[in-house]
This record gives C-alpha cells, sequence and structure tokens, in this order.
C-alpha cells in the first residue's frame, strides 16, 4: 500500500511543478531507494498523457566510477547523455540516498574532474530550461540517511519532508497556488528596494540590490520549494556575517563560518572548524569570494536544520547568501565554479532594513506583500 | 559478503561474452532487483576501458504502462532507446524479476500491441547484431521469484544458475571456449541436412532446414548457454508438436502447449493454462504463426527444469522452437515482432531423424554425429 502522501506528491510535482501535458516525453531520474515515488510519478505521469520513462541509477555507482575510472573514463560525456538533454521535455530528479556520506573519503581532485565534465552537461540542462524548452524539477524521498543525517526517525522525517511539502494536506497545489501568488507578490515589492542590511548576533551586513531582480521559487523547480531570491551587485557587498548553522559543501561541513566583506569580496573568513577547507573553495576562482545570491526563506513548515540544502535554504525565517556563481535570470553577473549556500538563521534576533527601514523581525517580515485581487483570485 | 560469482559472472560477461575494449559503448540494460550485478558490471566494464552505461527500468512501470496506458502511449517508442540501439557497442541485458507472474491480470492484445510498436527498434538491434557492430548478451541474476518459479530455496537457485555458466570452474572463460568449439562440430554436420523429423509423446514433426545455418550458441549472446539452433524452412513445417515444459513469457505461465503446422503455419493451438494469451502471440502478425527458430540444447550441466526459457531451452536431451521472428544469421527470413521459445523434453521415448536416417535417441546424438 503506498503512502497517500507519496501519491499526492507525485501528483503534484507532474500537475503543479511541471505542468506536465499530452505528448510531453518525461525522464524520471531517482536511486532505486526512491522507486515508490518514481513509480507514483511514472502512473501519474501516463494519466495526464505524457510519455514518461524512467532512469533509475543503483546505489554505489558513482563511487565505483570514482575509484576504478581512468581520467578519460571520468571526463566522458555519453552521446546519450546529450542526445536526453537535448530531447526530452522534462525532467524530474529525485534524490533519495541510502548513504549521504559515502563520497566522502574519496579523491576530491577526481571528483571535482568528473562534476567538469558533467557540468557541460547541466549548462546544456539550464539553458533548455532558461528558455522554457524544458521543464525541472528536483525532490526528495526520504530515506534513513536522510533521517539520520537530520537526526530524526525516518517516520519522523518523512513526516517532516512531507510536511514541507503540503502533501499531508487534500489539496497541496491549491496550497502552492497560494504560496506561488504571496512570494510573487513579496518578490514585486522587494524589487523597488535599493539596498537590504541585515543585523544579527555578530552580523551586519549591507548588499546592494539595486535593478535587480528578485525570483519567487515557487514549488516549480523544487519541491519543496519557498524562498525569494536574487543575485546582489556584485562590488557593494560591505560588512560581517556569521552563520550559525554549518556550511556544507559536498558533504563536508564548515561550523560557525565569519566573513567579512569589503567592497563585494570575502577579505576575511574564520570558522570554529574546517577553516582550512573554507579558504580553499573561496581560493577556487576569482568569483569565489564574491556573493551570487541573496535569499530569503519563508517555508514555516520547515522549523529546523536538517543538513540537506533542498530544505535547509527554505527554512521559514532564515536568509541565505551564496558564495559563488550567480543568476543571470536576477540581472548577476559573477561566475564561478563555487555556488555555496550558507544559511544565517534570523529567527531569534535577526533584523532586516530594506533603504533604511525596518521590514523583518525575528524571522517575519512586518507586512504582508499585497496580492494583487486577480492573482489571489486565480490561486484560489 | 557480497557473493564472489556474482563478480566472476560480470567478468565472463564483460570479458568473454562480450569482450568489452577500450572505449565501447556499453548498455547495462536490467531492473533494480540486479543492483549488485549492475555493480560488479559497471566495475568490469571500468576495468575493461569502456563507458558503462545504465538502463534500469522501475520495478513496475511495464506493469503500469500495459494497464493504464493509452494507445498513443502503448505504441511510443523512447527515441532515446533508438539513439542506443544506434550508438552502442555493447549491451548487457540483465532479466532480474521480483515477479514473473506480474502481468497475469493484463490484456494480452495490449501486449501485443506494444511488442508490435517496438518492432522497429528490436529490428535495428538484430541487424546491428548480424554485422557484430553490436555484442549483445541476455543473462539473468537470480531473485527469489525465479527461485520460486523453479520450485527452489534461493540458495539453491543460485548455485543452480551460477553451476550452468561455468562459473564455479577455475577458468569459466576456458570452458565456454572448449564447449564452444564442441558444440560447433554439431552444428556443422546439422548443416548438411535438409530434413528433420521429430518424434515424441504427441510429437510427429517435420521440419525443413536444407540450406540453412546452424549456429553454436557458446556464451556470447545468451549466459549461461549451449545449445544449437537454425532458422527452419519458413514453409516447411508439417505436423504435430507438445511442449511439455510449462513457459513463463511476457509475465505469465503458459502450460502444455500444442500446435499443429501445415505448410509451415500454425493451423491448430491449445494450452492447458493460458490459452488465450497462446492465441493472441500467434495473431500478434503475419509471421507469429510461422516457427523463426528450432533449436537443440546442449548445456549437460542444466538438467532441471526451473520455468525459465535461458535456461530451459538449454536443458541437454531437450529440443525448441520459437514462433515469430527468425534470426537472419541462420538465413532465416521470417519477420515478427515475436519470438517466443517454446521447449519441448526428449530425454524418453523420443527420436529424431535427419533425412531418414535416425541420429537423435532420448536426448542425445547417436555414434555418427559429431
Amino acid at each position: 500500500m503506498i503512502d497517500p502522501r507519496v501519491a499526492r506528491l507525485a501528483e503534484l510535482i507532474v500537475a503543479y511543478s511541471l505542468d506536465l501535458g499530452e505528448g510531453k516525453v518525461v525522464r524520471i531520474d531517482a536511486l532505486d531507494a526512491a522507486s515508490p515515488l518514481a513509480l507514483a510519478l511514472y502512473k501519474e505521469a501516463l494519466r495526464v498523457g505524457a510519455f514518461p520513462y524512467p532512469h533509475v541509477l543503483v546505489e554505489g555507482i558513482l563511487e565505483l566510477l570514482l575509484e576504478h575510472g581512468s581520467d578519460e573514463q571520468l571526463e566522458f560525456v555519453s552521446p546519450l547523455q546529450w542526445h536526453e538533454i537535448e530531447t526530452i521535455d522534462a525532467l524530474v530528479t529525485v534524490w533519495s540516498e541510502a548513504n549521504t556520506r559515502s563520497l566522502t573519503r574519496m579523491d576530491p581532485e577526481r571528483q571535482a574532474r568528473l562534476l567538469g565534465a558533467q557540468r557541460k552537461l547541466s549548462n546544456r540542462r539550464w539553458e533548455r530550461i532558461s528558455r522554457g524548452e524544458l521543464r525541472w524539477c528536483g525532490t526528495l524521498y526520504p530515506t534513513s540517511a536522510h533521517a539520520q543525517e537530520a537526526a530524526m526517525s525516518v517516520e519522523d522525517y518523512e513526516d517532516f519532508v512531507f510536511a514541507a511539502c503540503h502533501v499531508d494536506e487534500e489539496e497541496p497545489a491549491a496550497h502552492w497556488r497560494l504560496v506561488s501568488a504571496s512570494l510573487g507578490a513579496r518578490a514585486e515589492e522587494l524589487e523597488s528596494v535599493r539596498q537590504l542590511r541585515v543585523l544579527g548576533p555578530d552580523t551586519d551586513l549591507r548588499l546592494g540590490v539595486a535593478d535587480r531582480k528578485w525570483i519567487a521559487a515557487d514549488g516549480r523547480y523544487n519541491m519543496p520549494d519557498g524562498e525569494v531570491f536574487t543575485s546582489p551587485v556584485e562590488t557593494e557587498t560591505e560588512g560581517e556575517i556569521r552563520y550559525t548553522f554549518p556550511a556544507i559543501y559536498q558533504g563536508r561541513e564548515v561550523d560557525d563560518v565569519r566573513l567579512r566583506f569589503e567592497g563585494g569580496r570575502v577579505v576575511a573568513a574564520e570558522a570554529a572548524r574546517g577553516g582550512d577547507y573554507l579558504r580553499t573553495l573561496l581560493d577556487m576562482d576569482d568569483g569565489a569570494r564574491v556573493l551570487g545570491e541573496v535569499a530569503f526563506g519563508l517555508n514555516y513548515e520547515i522549523n529546523r536544520f536538517t543538513r540537506n540544502i533542498l530544505f535547509d535554504e527554505k527554512i521559514g525565517g532564515t536568509m541565505h547568501f551564496a558564495l559563488g556563481s550567480a543568476f543571470p535570470q536576477a540581472g548577476g553577473a559573477n561566475t564561478s565554479g563555487l555556488h555555496w549556500d550558507m544559511i544565517c538563521d534570523l529567527r531569534e534576533e535577526g533584523e532586516i532594513y530594506a533603504d533604511g527601514e525596518l521590514v523583518w523581525k525575528a524571522g517575519h517580515f512586518l507586512s504582508e506583500p499585497a496580492v494583487r485581487p486577480v492573482e489571489a483570485l486565480e490561486s484560489a | 559478503m557480497p557473493d564472489a560469482r556474482v563478480q566472476r559472472l560480470a567478468e565472463v560477461l564483460v570479458g568473454y561474452s562480450t569482450a568489452v575494449r577500450k572505449g565501447d559503448l556499453v548498455i547495462i540494460d536490467t531492473s533494480p532487483p540486479a543492483a549488485s550485478l549492475v555493480r560488479a558490471l559497471y566495475r568490469s566494464v571500468l576495468e575493461a576501458g569502456g563507458h558503462p552505461y545504465l538502463r534500469i527500468d522501475l520495478d513496475g512501470d511495464v506493469e503500469a504502462l500495459l494497464k493504464q496506458g493509452s494507445d498513443a502511449q502503448l505504441d511510443w517508442v523512447n527515441p532515446t532507446l533508438f539513439e542506443q540501439a544506434k550508438r552502442a557497442d555493447v549491451e548487457i541485458a540483465v532479466e532480474a524479476d521480483s515477479n514473473t507472474r506480474r502481468l497475469s491480470g493484463v490484456d494480452p492484445a495490449r501486449q501485443a500491441r506494444r511488442a508490435r510498436a517496438r518492432e522497429p527498434l528490436r529490428e535495428r538491434y538484430f541487424e546491428r547484431g548480424a554485422t557484430g557492430e553490436l555484442r549483445r548478451v541476455v543473462t539473468l541474476y537470480p531473485t527469489s521469484a525465479n527461485a520460486q518459479d523453479a520450485e527452489m530455496s534461493l540458495g539453491e537457485y543460485e548455485d543452480f544458475v551460477y553451476g550452468a555458466g561455468f562459473l564455479d570452474r577455475d577458468d569459466p572463460g576456458a570452458a565456454w571456449r572448449s564447449f564452444g568449439e564442441q558444440i560447433e562440430r554439431t552444428a556443422a554436420w546439422l548443416g548438411e541436412k535438409k530434413e528433420l523429423r521429430i518424434v515424441a509423446e504427441d510429437t510427429d514433426l517435420t521440419v525443413g532446414v536444407a540450406g540453412r545455418t546452424w549456429v553454436a550458441s557458446d556464451g556470447k549472446e545468451n549466459f549461461p548457454d549451449g545449445e544449437i539452433f537454425t532458422g527452419p524452412v519458413e514453409t516447411s513445417l508439417e505436423g504435430l508438436i507438445r511442449f511439455t515444459f510449462p513457459a513463463t513469457f511476457g509475465g505469465r505461465r503458459i502450460s502444455d502447449v500444442q500446435l499443429r503446422f501445415e505448410g509451415g503455419e500454425v493451423v491448430e493451438s491449445r494450452a492447458s493454462e493460458g490459452e488465450d494469451f497462446l492465441r493472441e502471440m500467434l495473431a500478434m502478425d503475419d509471421g507469429s504463426r510461422r516457427a523463426g527458430e528450432f533449436a537443440f540444447g546442449l548445456n549437460e550441466g542444466v538438467t532441471e527444469f526451473t520455468g525459465h526459457t535461458l535456461f530451459d531451452e538449454k536443458i541437454g536431451g531437450t529440443c525448441h522452437l520459437a514462433l515469430g521472428r527468425s534470426y537472419p544469421e541462420t538465413g532465416g527470413v521470417n519477420l515478427s515482432a515475436l519470438h517466443w521459445d517454446l521447449v519441448c523434453d526428449l530425454r524418453t521415448a523420443s527420436e529424431v531423424y535427419a533425412d531418414g536416417e535416425l541420429v537423435y535417441r532420448d536426448g542425445r546424438f547417436l555414434d555418427g554425429a559429431p
């Protein structure tokens, strides 16, 4: 008997996130641990008249490639992968690890080589996504490994994941349409802001956001979702920030990161643990010391840190600031091999000023954005 | 503790059956229950210098498609599969069922429709296989479902499967090479014959094989293997045959199939279980009422009937006949979306005549045959 929440999640992704219609070719990427969700997605895609096909990976394959592959094999991008990325209409990625730390001891240089080759493919994927030729949604199917990472039982973790997606409710799509209207209005309101100032414990950071586009992440590209983000002006970030949550990059944790910015660049970096790794990543390339993203986490169903960026960056009442590559669609220009989301908890003491005006306190915007009536109507 | 025989199986499939070379694009086509063999194959292909590409479906996707898919969805063949058929140097197909009867409740007409739609893809595989551009092997990863069909425990069934593949021997590749040479001689000798007559219980069938090539199957296209097969002359089959072994095909079981041929075509058919399915398969297309293959099973390591064709058709002392598509390398020209092997036990009270001369009795070729 399938968990009804899994069936609803599949329905939500097919109908709402991907807006899949008749005749669309959709590939479902999943690890074998995610089979129940992958099969539910397959059936739901059939139901709406699409042409679905599964692309299943068994646990441990990446590790084999990293351990036994030659340089040529690591860098090989199959013509079959190219063909697929050029021809599919939609793609669902279901993250579902049986062991979230299985790559911890693998040679980082070889991982970088593999990643570099695969990046050509993902760049092309993003190009098609941004042109509207390809729909993509990333989601997660709960496993013991993810639960363990979050220090939860798998049952509690399932409750957490499904609540964050609102699939424990009867009509999740209706909820997400409301979220979309509300986040869209918030993004529009932020559009007129020229400078943000973030105050918190050991934190006083000023960011320029003039003429940048704020984007509402409303469950289309990620499920769950719930943030508004932009790319800040590359040269204007000034001041200090302390990240209370551990910063995680490729499974490695850096605790209690403190950064000082001058003229947009990180000029001092410290951490209680993992400082060397932090500085290595900052030196990755020229763009790694510059912020590529600033965002508000606004999903209040996500109320705890679970060591998974899909959820953590959306924790209601947090902000995240990513070092590295920016979003061109937001007007960002920074380029880097790095995109490292670091999350700052502003739920207890945080204050945010927009052009000098207090707009956020203790984890919430002080006013609801004005949702335009027509949007509210559509979303009802 | 992983079964060491899984790694040996992978090494034989990669090293012997498909002889993967540096730069080969190798498709591993299977289902999630075979995960441990997938990892072993992936590693072996990397070590041989190839580029492994996984094509793994979901346990249950075909069932969902057949039950709820529209006609358009049944007819759709993923263009990526054509791309794979065009570009792959090697394909290793691993059957791994969690339930061999899962399609029992599906409308056979819909199965036939899907098979017809996929015929061009199959055709592409046959073409590239015949020219040697694509090396393709089919094998099975032992699951509880297959063990259950064989009425064995999983452990017993694993012993059976790996034993049939000579994986308990010191050098399985060498064992296959020498066995292959031996059955090659039998194949060459049969190549000179014009007509076979099979006589057994409820069976008296004449099969024309003049001008056709007998192929010795030595573990390169099926694994395990051990048969010699040909494509019979399409219009030649006359008489009756009764397939004593039940067949699991298309996700269901069909038992005690009896066929009568006239002028090469099935004119009467019966089965004690799955008769509707049998009729639907026979009606699939123009070629599905004709035999595309006739073969003798010669693997003396496979002695027991286990309900799976890959093994049953290799049992030393059996013959099998496939309805539908013939293999071009035999000279056979029958075309069909169907290729369904049905196995007949010849180990007791059976005789085979070649051009009127008795050459085979009770499961063995007589002296005079190589």
